[in-house]
């Protein structure tokens, strides 16, 4: 399987990135029948965002299994097949709902392979349906990404395009660990080229989605698109942001970014989850401590979700994270002023 | 009067009961050795614990050895176990070597898991144990992946997981079964059930007086035995292991018995009283086994020694190959958080 | 809080200097305008006076190396200033001066029964306590900048990379003291170079020299016809030179002259250049049709140009179309000297200095101010019959310079 191509040739054509994960599934299951995708209503119902779509009628109830409400019980499972011998993609319905299977995820599947000194894997796959924007309020909208980079023995990744979206899902079905991936509701209709071959968004690597000179902006998922458009208007006021892409949280990919600091001495993360004890905050740890601290003139920024359970209230909703204006505002606020 | 099979009795003999003539000695033989080496096991463990030799603490089986040895007695090497924190004595029952077992317990680099999992993570992959557990019904939801796994590959293996009296009241338990029942799933539920979980007294935990009890719920067999009387435990686990065989789903099996010990090296045993545990002493598993084989002219006073001579000489070795395993390199600290 | 001392530029063309002497010691007391120490540039020794009042501390040690311009050579602990409010820029932490301004004052009688290491321990502004970015550090040190000594345009007077930068542009590089300079061309000199090795190797020179009495014109020019005024600036005796040599020019036209490969080029007008030097610039402007012009007009003519020159606003069409040059190097003390020729020129008259010089007049020896022109030709058109008879001409109008006006 060929490795990525961070721009797909002119010319490609366009899925949705609900489409393109759907896509990825299908050529996974195709291709190995070790891979299935289980959770709730992915069967006929074709998903709650429509992901799984007509997978169902594809590939059957065998490949393609409803199960019951039981988050903890279905994220073990996922470890017992994994360790097994099968391919199992779990899909929770709501990434808030992860809570529920935290023992099994971070416990089980986190640590079997250490704690069992090497001598099995759990080569399982998690798809998370996160973040605000939908009026489904504190229980339906969070950000909770930062909990699971925290945790040795996962991996965790964030597509923010339907191209990223289908090459991580190929990427994590292919990595011998537990890889969480957290896509974002808002992000399911939106378009982007996708090549029909499959092929692997390595996991580990950011990718600059635009070079600047002033400052790095780095975000992740739905961040990444809101600072690129954030460093579009930038650009008509003389500012010329880099745009660094996350794309994945553990293993994060310090060297892109702390490349990109040394050059533009500037340092702006923006970010869904909660501000505080975020990916923020080890971001802008990990660059204090990297050799690109000598290289800052001015202190690292952050835009993070505000300290609250997500409201109701589409205005309040809206003003809880960090939007296109915030980032814009924040760049300003760091290039002309010198202040985080 | 039939002559039961194997049996060297003359007519002066009582007449087996049936759990007793279904055995052969071979299997008598076998049953034996390994409820010796779990007792010899335990009380080595105990004593190179109290001698400071074992990090942590245990959690010892000492007075269950015939619910484990019983129900994995007529298992085939290819199925599987998951087993409790408790778990000694199902890792040998399935086949473990005692020596690696010790040398994990003493934190060695040879130890089944190489030092870091220690007595509440053992587990020996290549045997079928897929690992004793430090979370109370983690193994349960484990189960129902390595079910769907076996079903999926379409293996002819059964997955027995072993779990304890307090269990049964996590909500993990109960999405199990569930769905193990609505999978068919080739599933053997072994409930050790030892009255108390760790101190409280299961009569006040649980609303049905039998974790038995709740089969029904699920539409499944429950069958509750008397935990330390092996023929009774083999003779129920043969019929559960056989329909999860052939496909025909899974069975809920309590073995109820107790734990002479406390719940662990930590336990002052103030919850319940001497008498008690001096009333269940009688009732010892291995004892009641010697003797009714005896008075059936099964095994000779002279094998039955020369079992327990045995099983106290592999002990002995295998705590000396542990005490003389090499220590863990502290470089290698992160090796085996991520497979490669 | 405390005052820089700095090494100030006090001349053109001044990179750094080397202090020579202080004129006062660690701990005195200091007014403004009070001399602290000596400087030696690359023309002279100079006073540099006190930019406040207090005491001074941190004296920069006397090693006999270059110091850049601009770079801190002392601090003066100025008193409590009553009424003064402290610039912004200032506000930043330099918090353990001014508890040591205090130490200052109270300490001050005893201050010199303290030792100075313990007065530098109390005072001295740790780097640590300015704020500045860690990329602001990272150029100070490379440009060698003191930090203390750059104001910080960032929030709260945080010093940024670009403060360093302009802090640093101030002073241009400098090599390390002992080492040989390397100084490129600047655009002047890599012209001149490249026109007078052209010149010295084409042209054959030959030289004609002669003692000028220049008596006459002393006096002649000191008084001129007419009320001086910034209108009419007295002419100086070069431009009354190029005057009196542009009217013998136009009887010796092969010494107005260049050479066109194998023709002779009589030159219609006499322009004569000047030689100036500004700043270690060579530049000659031309005096245009000089027999044509009164010396007024020349007087004023060259006034014109020698601003230009020193405003570096001289354009090249000011200094094209040359027919004859002079240099004049009398006011350095030279004597006399041979000039090479400016092409495509075919003469150069090089002037020394008037001295007064004993000479035979009439059987006597007298005093005279005698003057020693020396005449550079390019002997493929001018013969030394032909330079000499333009010598001759020149001294007979040099030494009767009636009708100069």
């Amino acid at each position: 399987m060929p490795t990525e191509l961070v721009v797909p040739k002119a010319g490609t054509r366009e899925l949705s990135y609900a489409e393109a994960i759907r896509e990825g599934l299908a050529q996974a299951m195709q291709a190995d029948e070790r891979v299935f995708l289980f959770g709730e209503d992915v069967g006929v119902y074709g998903g709650a965002f429509g992901v799984s779509g007509d997978l169902f009628h594809k590939f059957g109830p065998e490949r393609v299994i409803d199960t019951p409400i039981s988050e903890l019980g279905i994220a073990g499972a996922a470890v017992g097949a994994a360790i097994t011998g099968m391919k199992p993609v779990l899909e929770l319905q709501f990434s808030d709902f992860v809570t529920l299977a935290m023992e099994q995820i971070v416990n089980q599947a986190a640590k079997i392979h250490f704690m069992f000194g090497g001598k099995a894997t759990v080569p399982m796959v998690v798809r998370l349906p996160g973040g605000s924007g939908t009026g489904a309020a504190a229980q339906h909208s969070q950000s909770l990404e930062a909990w699971f980079a925290h945790v040795p023995g996962l991996k965790v990744v964030q597509p923010s395009t339907p191209h990223d979206a289908k090459g991580l899902l190929l990427a994590a079905i292919d990595d011998p660990n537990p890889v969480l991936i957290f896509e974002h509701k808002l992000l399911y209709k939106t378009r982007g080229p996708v090549p029909e071959a499959a092929y692997r968004v390595p996991i580990g690597k950011a990718a600059v989605r635009r070079p600047g000179r002033d400052l790095t902006i780095v975000g992740s998922s739905i961040m990444a698109i809101r600072a690129a458009s954030a460093a579009a208007r930038l650009a008509t006021e003389d500012i010329d942001a880099e745009v660094i892409d996350l794309r994945s949280l553990r293993p994060i990919d310090l060297a892109t970014i702390a490349a990109s600091v040394r050059k533009t001495h500037r340092l702006l993360i923006v970010y869904e989850g909660v501000k505080i004890m975020g990916i923020g905050a080890e971001i802008s740890a990990m660059i204090a401590e990297s050799d690109a601290f000598d290289f800052l003139d001015a202190p690292i920024a952050r835009l993070g979700g505000a300290d609250v359970p997500l409201p109701y209230n589409p205005v309040l909703e809206k003003a809880a994270v960090p939007q296109e204006d915030d980032i814009v505002a924040a760049a300003r606020r760091l290039v002309r002023e010198g202040r985080a | 009067m039939a002559i039961a099979p194997g049996s060297r009795t003359s007519a002066a003999q009582a007449p087996e009961r049936p759990e007793l003539a279904a055995l052969g000695d071979d299997a008598l033989r076998v049953a034996l050795s390994r409820m010796q080496l779990i007792r010899k096991f335990e009380e080595a463990a105990e004593a190179s614990y109290m001698r400071g030799l074992i990090h942590g603490t245990m959690h010892l089986s000492i007075g269950q050895e015939a619910s484990a040895v019983g129900a994995t007695l007529e298992l085939a090497r290819d199925d599987y176990i998951l087993s409790t924190h408790r778990g000694h004595g199902h890792c040998i029952a399935k086949g473990a070597d005692p020596a690696r077992m010790f040398a994990e317990f003493f934190g060695k680099e040879n130890g089944y898991c190489r030092g870091r999992g220690g007595s509440m993570h053992i587990a020996d992959v290549e045997g079928g144990n897929l690992g004793a557990n430090g979370i109370v019904a983690g193994g349960l939801p484990i189960a129902v992946g390595v079910g769907m796994s076996i079903k999926a590959q379409k293996q002819h293996r059964v997955c027995m997981v072993f779990f304890g009296d307090g269990a049964a009241n996590e909500g993990a338990f109960h999405e199990s079964l569930n769905m193990a029942s609505i999978w068919r799933l080739p599933i053997v539920f072994v409930c050790e059930n030892n009255k108390y979980g760790m101190s409280m007294d299961i009569a006040r935990a649980m609303a049905v007086a039998n974790v038995a009890d709740r089969a029904p719920a699920y539409a499944m067999p429950g069958v509750a035995v008397d935990g330390n009387d092996l023929p009774a435990v083999v003779a129920a686990a043969r019929p559960a292991i056989a329909r999860a065989r052939q496909g025909g789903g899974p069975t809920l099996l309590e073995c109820k018995t107790y734990r002479l010990r406390g719940h662990s090296k930590s336990d002052r045993n103030l919850y319940r009283s001497k008498e008690e545990i001096e009333a269940w002493r009688d009732k010892d598993a291995i004892r009641r086994l010697e003797r009714e084989l005896v008075s059936h002219g099964r095994l000779t006073e002279d094998e039955l020694l020369a079992i327990e001579q045995a099983a106290q000489k592999t002990i002995d070795d295998a705590v000396e190959f542990a005490k003389t395993s090499p220590d863990p390199d502290p470089a290698q600290l992160a090796r085996d958080v991520y497979a490669d | 809080m405390p005052i820089e001392v700095i090494l100030p530029k006090v001349d053109m063309d001044m990179d750094d200097g080397i202090i020579t002497e202080w004129k006062v010691a660690p701990g005195d007391r200091v007014r403004q305008g009070q001399v602290l120490f000596d400087i030696e540039t690359n023309k002279s020794v100079m006073e540099v006076e006190s930019p406040g009042t207090g005491v001074i501390r941190d004296l920069a040690p006397i090693t006999g190396e270059p110091i850049a311009v601009g770079t801190v050579v002392a601090w003066i602990d100025a008193d409590a200033e009553v009424g003064a409010s402290p610039p912004a820029a200032a506000e930043r932490a330099k918090t353990p001066s001014s508890s040591a301004t205090k130490e200052d004052a109270v300490g001050h009688a005893a201050a010199s029964a303290m030792p100075a290491a313990s007065v530098e321990a109390a005072t001295v502004p740790r780097s640590d306590s300015i704020r500045a970015t860690p990329l602001a550090r990272r150029a100070a040190r490379m440009l060698d900048v003191n930090l203390a000594s750059v104001t910080g345009s960032g929030p709260a007077g945080r010093i940024v990379e670009k403060d360093v930068a302009a802090h640093a542009g101030q002073k241009p590089k400098r090599a390390v003291a002992s080492a040989d300079r390397l100084v490129p061309f600047n655009p002047v000199r890599r012209i001149v170079a490249q026109r007078l090795a052209e010149s010295a190797r084409n042209a054959p020179h030959f030289f004609v020299s002669a003692q000028i009495d220049m008596g006459a014109l002393q006096t002649a020019l000191r008084h001129p016809g007419g009320a001086q005024s910034p209108e009419r600036p007295r002419p100086s005796i070069t431009v009354a030179l190029a005057y009196l040599a542009g009217r013998v020019l136009a009887l010796h036209p092969l010494l107005n002259a260049s050479i066109e490969g194998d023709a002779v080029r009589l030159h219609a007008r006499v322009n004569i250049g000047v030689a100036i030097d500004d700043q270690g610039d060579l530049f000659v402007p031309v005096l245009r049709d000089v027999p044509a012009h009164t010396l007024d007009d020349l007087a004023r003519e060259f006034a014109r140009l020698r601003a230009a020159v020193r405003a570096r606003e001289i354009v090249p069409d000011d200094m094209r179309g040359g027919t004859f040059t002079i240099s004049n190097l009398g006011m350095y003390g030279v004597d006399a000297f041979t000039a090479i020729i400016n092409p495509p020129e075919s003469a150069i008259l090089a002037i020394g200095r008037t001295a007064d010089t004993p000479v035979g007049r009439d059987g006597q020896v007298v005093l005279r101010p005698m003057a020693t022109f020396t005449l550079s030709s390019d002997h493929r058109i001018v013969d030394g019959v032909t330079a000499a008879r333009f010598v001759a001409d020149l001294r007979e109008a040099i030494e009767h310079p009636e009708g100069l006006s």
